[in-house]
């Protein structure tokens, strides 16, 4: 399942780019990378809790469409090694370079660095905590204050890393709105764009597919929320009832 | 020596110099955040214990004890003069000298609750170690609420 699958679309036709699942996950992105600053500068740890739950969700879903999903949301479709970005970079500059539906190999590296970076930022933030310790990620409890604290430095470090991204992304968009006079967000937001010549029509893969993903996605999301039982700690069902009496550390500190 | 050289010294060791005096002149801000660390890692400690499928009553009954050391030695952490003012990292706030007898009784009721996990812990019984836990972190928040700058 390449782009060089054999149908065409002709010049001038709206091709269908982005699929349903990919916008949906990239505007959450948006959303949530906001939402995860706005709460974590105020203090709103139950809030920020609940989207870092979602995000991680978000990103495995990403993850696991980027292996089995529509032709352009599939890494092996478009990360291309150094050769063929330097080819890339090269063609541009020449004006020889064909229309490239989806992922360009030199875009590719800035869809890893972002998607990347956010999964490394989760992944901080399961373990990280506040001064107190008592405001912790759901696997918190599976590593010493001392670590944690390291891991939760290192987390508000990396957000500074997200921004410098979502800046660059930022400005390659407006590159390419006002020097290359090619608007990229109005694909992404209705999933079609139109190219002034023929092109692979890529291959969008079925709504069922996406479902099956998102619920895999949704419950390893859960289950690492809950502490990797029953490895680590009981399922919730299965705790002792004494817990459950005891209110959590996060609502006396 | 030459000029710029006695120059750039003076400008290496200037912080380390400003830095040795205000630890000389109140290294307890260094001693009361150092024990509150302690106190944090011990209750840390205590409550990862309650999450995981088989908690370790050795563990609780240690950290327990850690608390309860901790917690003897906050009321004269505070002396007057080692409140919040300029060049000084501090969360402490001018109640604690302000109402001296209010922020004695939060210190008091710290210790209590601190024995009382190590009363309960003693026992080995997690039915009791988890309630007597949860008061310990009660008489944190009771004085974190009135003597500590909340979090900004």
């Amino acid at each position: 399942m390449t782009a060089s699958s054999s149908a065409t679309t002709p010049a001038g036709t709206p091709v269908r780019l982005w699929d349903l699942p990919v916008r949906l996950v990239h505007w959450s992105f948006v959303v949530g990378i906001g939402l995860l600053w706005w709460s974590a500068e105020n203090h709103r740890m139950d809030l920020h809790f609940k989207v870092g739950l979602v995000m991680l969700g978000l990103v495995l879903f990403r993850l696991l469409w980027g292996l089995v999903g529509s032709s352009t949301a599939r890494f092996t479709s478009f990360v291309k090694g150094p050769a063929a970005i330097r080819a890339y970079v090269a063609g541009q500059k020449a004006g020889t370079a064909a229309h490239v539906v989806g992922h360009n190999p030199l875009g590719a590296l800035s869809v890893l660095a972002l998607i990347g970076v956010l999964a490394l930022q989760i992944g901080l933030g399961l373990f990280a905590q506040d001064t107190d310790a008592v405001n912790s990620g759901p696997l918190n409890f599976l590593v010493s204050y001392d670590l944690a604290k390291e891991i939760s430095e290192i987390h508000e470090a990396v957000f500074n890393v997200i921004l410098g991204l979502v800046g660059l992304h930022l400005a390659a968009i407006l590159y390419y709105r006002f020097i290359k006079r090619d608007n990229l967000v109005s694909p992404m937001l209705t999933g079609r764009r139109v190219f002034a010549e023929a092109v692979a029509t890529p291959r969008i893969g079925p709504l069922w597919l996406a479902l099956v993903c998102a619920v895999v996605a949704t419950a390893l999301a859960v289950w690492v929320s809950w502490g990797l039982p029953p490895f680590a700690t009981p399922f919730p069902w299965d705790r002792p009832a004494a817990a459950a009496a005891v209110p959590p550390p996060s609502s006396y500190m | 020596m030459t000029k710029p050289i006695r120059l750039a010294l003076a400008a290496l060791l200037l912080p380390a110099a400003v830095m040795a005096g205000a630890a000389a002149t109140s290294p307890v801000y260094k001693l009361r955040h150092d024990n509150f660390e302690a106190m944090g890692r011990a209750m840390k400690g205590t409550f990862d214990e309650f999450k995981k499928a088989t908690p370790s009553i050795p563990v609780i009954q240690a950290n327990a004890n850690a608390l309860a050391a901790a917690a003897v030695k906050v009321k004269g952490h505070f002396p007057k003069g080692t409140g919040p003012r300029p060049g000084v990292k501090t969360e402490a706030l001018p109640a604690i000298w302000e109402r001296p007898a209010d922020f004695a009784a939060a210190a008091d009721r710290l210790v209590g609750a601190t024995r009382g996990l190590q009363a309960a812990a003693a026992t080995g019984d997690l039915a009791r170690i988890q309630p007597a836990a949860g008061a310990v972190g009660g008489s944190c928040k009771n004085c974190h609420d009135t003597f500590r700058k909340p979090k900004s």
